[in-house]
């Protein structure tokens, strides 16, 4: 057993999703830096454009099961490529991205081959020849940097952890790996996709930016009224231009069932914090929120923090912003959104 | 959805409220439920055939949730295992070492009387002659009804863990904490069990989709061990009444933390420190010390604190960092966070302890002993005490009236060492009344003399002592910087306390992120506070006209939570039900009296789910 | 009418959500500190499986529930105390470990021969319940490896909606990438489902089920088998707490406008 296999799934027009790209930088460094060579398995039925897409990656070998019944987003069908490609390469290191359709199917794989998996990494680091593995444990709280011994070793990696491969496309050798499907494999027919509920749009898990409402927004202004209605018109007009995602303390959402003036878009899916999401993106701008523990460690994955808030001894500044501006959002966003809308 | 159906089930004995009581009580109950070939002993009257059917409902989400650290000599504790190393139990200790400090002013807030401003200036100018640190004096003697030397330091929340555990594990008997009980179930003058509270309602217990009545449990005795703020204690003492001379006027909320002492702290685990004089010379602290580097230090503010400013945790915070305290505690971090209300009126807050189909036992019976300050020990006792009583009626097939029961528990708890020594205690605070000075003379005079002198005095009621945010600031600044500080507080719908504090010489609290940190930080990283939906609001402000009269709004300022806050309009205050504590300080810290009682305040305070979610307090 | 399903649901106790974590080196891998002193709560995403269990089991008359927990003994009786007035269910212990730090696969081995020795489990009839992930390990992977050791090939991950057509076919709403949900229908039993929240509301405290409940939870907790489950062959080289301290700038008596700016400026870096 040796090398590293690197599992994709094209999309069915034959393209790689961002996180495949981003987990082809992964295997090309982490086969680099252990000296290993390492190739490539694919399965659906767009295979041989998908493979001439990834011929420039320096894959010494490009694997697939190929056929419509491998484009089905199904346990049986995808464990069952996956373990044939698995097994064709011989490979002691396995990665995939952490797609939700590996994160169903790569535990069985491993499991059948006698492996290990290992899931939600977010970096693979190479000292001494020892491949090291980084990931988060009990809801983000502490991060682990560890090592196995066995192998197989299956892991499954996060997106955003590494810039996605891009390179020319070239013409690549495929060589088939043959799966016949048992007849138990399609107990299960896949009908289709849902959409999303259109409440759940102000969420955009791929922005720049995150937004937080707090509290503050439905409480009494200067004048001593509450301005909800010009709240949630500053605060729709910033998500637009900036292409924020929406997110909220907890104390906000919860003003809604308790029958309060509040803003009807948000409910508890905005909510961010120890009782929320811990979502992923570059900066963070908070407004309104008072920074309360609580909320603050579901920013753990805000890279560029920065809030608003009259409370100059608000928690964001005990440390847990990077700036803090001590001002009136209301005055604060009418001049951010304006000079968005001019530039 | 009104027309889903009430449920009802059937048990022998029913507890209202887990705590040390209880925990005394079903200890020494189920040892005698079986025989040792294990055929019942005590047999059930619901279940023929089956041993006593025994049911506990605990309000808290957890049996060791919401309580405190304390130190206690733990005679009935002991006498219950005597085989049994309590030291097994997580953060228990012996009391090693005990000091009573003397904390002088550093700040220069302090509203201290002349008398003690006159010591501090005796201690600074002796200084080089008497032994004075960090602004503090130790006292060269701790008297012995105070001491605790040969006690045991224990953590309540893992000690009711590790009791519950015990008791589960027997099988015999059950505990559902999570299920508050929202009151007695009368029929006839006569207890026929309780009444559990409304799930899938409103804030308002209006019921919404998924309602379930609270279902009523029907025993042939309840057994009251919900404590001095829980529901059916008190509707027993709305219902029946207090006995002729007995009130509960006397309250205070301890406030305290859990820290994880810094490195090089010196003390050493089983060190008690009790502290008198700052941050004002009305509140007193503790600091025990447990095993593995954890601290408990807290604060009492009584109801004899004649100020409308209680603000517990901005004191705490205060006290904390006196320069003696600050020594040991500076560089901690704080691991957990609590307050509640005791019950100070001890003896004299004794309720009717029996009555046709219910017991009292616990805090809330009046067993606290308010001259050693010790009430976890004795409150186990009286369980033990109506358990030796259950199984002297259930072996002679009698049922539980109030004769049967004034016959042996109440006579048992009569004739025992805890009713001597609490009637020996019963009045050592009345000096209080008049002023912290007179009241430690008092409590050394009672404690001095076994309780055969005592400087007794009327009481007033804890209304009657709240004075006006106008009179309580006069001597530093006028009504029209209060009412801008007023105004500026309900403008930013903040409560008071902290804008007084300032004006009143107070030195901002500057946070370092560990132990010094906000309010909510304390409340959520500390105290873990949660509350389930679906169920309805526990605080109610009764007659909205009395609170929009009301200046002082005290029920803000001492908010443990800060769940109570200045209401939209500023008249009646909002209530958040998932900051609050449970402590209960709301019922005794209301300035307006009901007017068909005047007992009691203008706030209903009612069987909650919820609260703190920590487990090492 | 479906036939009557046999539901397993694989959950265990995790670290009340607010608790204060810190992780300690011990002999057996890592830990937490004060990890016995921790209050417990059922792992949420278990729960909504055990909730959508109970739900299933009364609505198609005959189902059984059962509830396969690893943890110590102690701790997961003070848990029942909690869940055990929520629904019915029949409780299988596993006294052992209950950290995060447990290898996925020594666990799955553990719960998989748990279920094999359930007395009438019926394997056609099985649904194997769980959550997607857990608020310990988080790994979303220890409900398939033990589908995969019990010979089930109808794996369902993130799953909030179950429904039971009339000819008995399961109809599932999984969660996937982009919000959205991928909508498949699987033939009968058995399958695996690994829960997202679902979308039943936690169920209310009901003391007649507590009491039904703990005549035979006590039983099981009383003769509970112990098992040693640990992380062999992992090594752990570091396991911390993240940083948060930041160094914070404060900008104050600064024009709204000139605030506006700079944050302008910012978002456009």
């Amino acid at each position: 057993m040796s090398g590293l296999l690197l599992i994709l799934h094209p999309l069915p027009d034959g393209s790689l999703s961002k996180s495949a790209r981003e987990t082809v930088t992964v295997a090309q460094t982490t086969a680099q830096a252990l000296g290993m060579p390492w190739c490539i398995g694919l399965s659906g039925s767009a295979t041989q454009k998908a493979a001439d897409a990834l011929a420039g990656t320096g894959a010494a070998s490009i694997l697939a099961v190929a056929g419509a019944d491998f484009d089905v987003p199904r346990y049986a069908s995808d464990a069952a490529a996956a373990e044939a490609l698995a097994r064709q390469s011989g490979a002691e290191i396995v990665l995939a991205p952490a797609s939700a359709r590996f994160s169903r199917c790569l535990a069985g794989v491993a499991q059948r081959l006698g492996g290990r998996i290992d899931t939600h990494i977010t970096g693979l680091e190479v000292n001494g020849g020892t491949l090291r593995a980084r990931r988060w444990y009990y809801r983000q709280r502490m991060e682990a940097v560890f090592s196995r011994a066995h192998r197989p070793w299956f892991l499954l990696i996060d997106g955003g952890i590494a810039t996605p491969w891009q390179g020319p496309a070239g013409q690549a050798a495929v060589t088939a790996v043959a799966v016949t499907l048992a007849d138990d494999s399609r107990r299960t027919t896949v009908v289709g996709l849902q959409a999303p509920a259109s409440d759940a749009q102000t969420i955009r898990p791929d922005a720049n930016v995150l937004f937080v409402a707090g509290a503050g927004w439905t409480k009494k202004q200067a004048d001593g009224q509450p301005h909800v209605g010009e709240a949630a018109t500053l605060i729709r007009g910033f998500l637009g231009k900036a292409q924020a995602s929406l997110g909220s303390s907890k104390s906000l959402v919860d003003l809604k069932t308790e029958g309060q003036q509040t803003l009807d878009f948000m409910s508890h899916l905005n909510q961010v914090g120890q009782t929320g999401s811990t979502p992923r993106h570059p900066k963070g701008l908070s407004t309104c929120c008072h920074g309360e523990e609580p909320h603050v460690v579901g920013w753990r994955f805000i890279g560029e923090r920065r809030a608003i808030n009259l409370d100059p001894n608000c928690g964001w500044a005990q440390g847990k912003a990077d700036v803090v501006y001590v001002a009136d959002a209301f005055e604060v966003m009418r001049n951010v959104n304006a000079m968005l809308g001019a530039s | 959805m009104g027309s889903v159906e009430r449920q009802s089930m059937d048990v022998d004995i029913v507890c209202a409220g887990f705590g040390p009581a209880t925990g005394g009580f079903m200890t020494t109950l189920s040892r005698a439920l079986l025989k040792p070939d294990g055929q019942p002993a005590l047999e059930s009257r619901v279940m023929p055939g089956m041993p006593l059917q025994v049911v506990c409902y605990e309000r808290a989400d957890d049996i060791g949730f919401g309580v405190s650290g304390v130190v206690t000599r733990a005679r009935a504790l002991r006498a219950s295992f005597p085989d049994v190393d309590l030291m097994q139990i997580p953060m228990a200790h012996p009391v090693r070492h005990e000091q009573v400090l003397y904390l002088m002013d550093p700040v220069g807030a302090s509203r201290r009387p002349a008398a003690l401003r006159a010591l501090d200036a005796i201690v600074r100018l002796g200084r080089a002659l008497h032994q004075s640190d960090h602004e503090a004096v130790v006292l060269p003697h701790i008297p012995e009804f105070i001491s605790k030397e040969d006690g045991l330091l224990l953590s309540i929340g893992q000690f009711n863990q590790w009791v519950g555990n015990q008791l589960q594990s027997t099988g015999l008997v059950q505990i559902w904490p999570g299920m508050p009980v929202k009151e007695p179930l009368f029929e006839n003058n006569r207890v026929a069990g309780v009444r559990l509270v409304d799930q899938g309602v409103d804030k308002h217990g209006h019921p919404e989709a998924n309602y379930m009545p609270g279902m009523d449990i029907r025993a042939g005795l309840t057994v009251v061990g919900d404590g001095p703020v829980g529901p059916v204690g008190r509707k027993l003492d709305e219902h029946l009444g207090m006995p002729l001379g007995h009130h509960q006027r006397d309250w205070a909320v301890g406030m305290k933390a859990v820290i994880e002492l810094p490195e090089g702290c010196p003390l050493e685990p089983g060190t008690v420190l009790h502290t008198l004089g700052f941050p004002e010379p009305e509140i007193f602290g503790f600091l025990y010390v447990y095993p593995g580097g954890l601290a408990s230090a807290g604060i009492f503010v009584p109801s004899w604190f004649d100020s409308p400013v209680r603000t517990s945790y901005r004191y705490l915070q205060h006290w904390m960092q006196h320069p003696r305290l600050w020594s040991y505690l500076k560089g901690g971090t704080l691991r957990s966070w609590g307050a509640k209300s005791i019950q100070e009126a001890g003896r004299r807050g004794e309720p009717w302890l029996v009555g046709d189909g219910f017991a009292r036992i616990g805090e809330g019976s009046g067993s606290t002993n308010v001259l050693t300050n010790s009430g976890v020990d004795e409150a186990w006792f009286t369980g033990v005490l109506l358990a030796e009583a259950v199984i002297e009626l259930s072996r002679e097939g009698l049922p539980y009236t109030r004769d049967h029961l004034e016959r042996t528990y109440v006579a048992r708890r009569r004739a025992s060492w805890l009713q001597k020594e609490i009637e020996i205690a019963e009045k050592a605070r009345d000096g209080f009344q008049r002023g912290v000075l007179t009241g430690l003379f008092g409590m050394g005079l009672t404690g001095l003399t076994g309780g055969r002198l005592n400087l007794s005095t009327a009481s007033k009621r804890p209304a009657e002592r709240i004075p006006s945010l106008e009179t309580y600031c006069h001597q530093l600044f006028g009504p029209a910087e209060l009412a801008k500080l007023r105004a500026d507080a309900a403008q930013g719908q903040r409560p008071l306390h902290d804008a007084l504090m300032d004006r009143c010489g107070w030195p901002p609290i500057v946070p370092d992120g560990k132990l010094l940190i906000s309010h909510q930080d304390a409340l959520l990283l500390g105290g873990k506070v949660q509350a389930p939906a679906g169920y309805a609001d526990h605080v109610e402000f009764l007659y909205p006209n009395l609170c929009e009269q009301c200046d002082a709004k005290v029920c803000i300022e001492v908010c443990s939570g800060q769940a109570i806050t200045p209401g939209g309009t500023g008249g009646v205050p909002a209530f958040d039900r998932e900051k609050c504590v449970h402590c209960g300080a709301c019922i005794w810290n209301c300035s307006s009296s009901r007017p068909e009682d005047p007992e009691r305040g203008n706030i209903e305070f009612r069987a909650g789910a919820g609260g703190l979610h920590s487990s090492e307090n | 009418m479906a036939d009557p399903f046999h539901i397993v649901v694989c959950g265990s106790l995790v670290p009340d959500p607010l608790q204060t974590l810190e992780p300690v080196a011990g002999a057996q891998g890592p830990g937490l500190k004060n990890e016995t002193m921790l209050p417990a709560v059922l792992d949420p995403w278990a729960g909504h499986a055990l909730f959508e269990a109970a739900n299933l089991a009364k609505q198609v008359a005959g189902s059984q529930v059962w509830l396969v927990t690893l943890g110590p003994k102690a701790k997961l009786q003070q848990l029942m105390m909690t869940i055990a007035q929520k629904v019915p269910f029949q409780l299988v212990v596993l006294d052992g470990t209950a950290s995060g730090f447990a290898d996925a696969h020594e666990v799955a081995t553990a719960l998989a021969t748990a279920i094999q020795g359930i007395p009438g489990l019926d394997r056609n009839r099985l649904l194997l319940f769980g959550g997607c992930a857990s608020a310990s390990r988080d790994s979303g992977v220890t409900l398939q490896l033990v589908g995969e050791q019990l010979g089930i090939r109808d794996q369902f991950l993130g799953v909030d909606e179950l429904g039971i057509e009339p000819d008995g076919a399961l109809h599932i709403l999984e969660r996937v990438e982009g919000g959205q949900y991928q909508v498949s229908r699987c033939v009968a039993p058995p399958a695996v489902l690994a829960w997202a929240t679902g979308s039943l509301p936690e169920p209310h405290n009901n003391p007649q089920v507590g009491m039904m409940n703990m005549r035979t939870i006590m039983p099981q907790l009383q003769k509970a088998k112990p098992v040693t489950v640990g992380c062999a062959g992992i090594q752990y080289d570091t396991v911390k707490l993240p940083s948060q301290r930041r160094d914070t700038r404060v900008v104050r008596d600064v024009p709204a406008a000139d605030i506006a700016r700079e944050i302008v400026d910012w978002l456009k870096a």
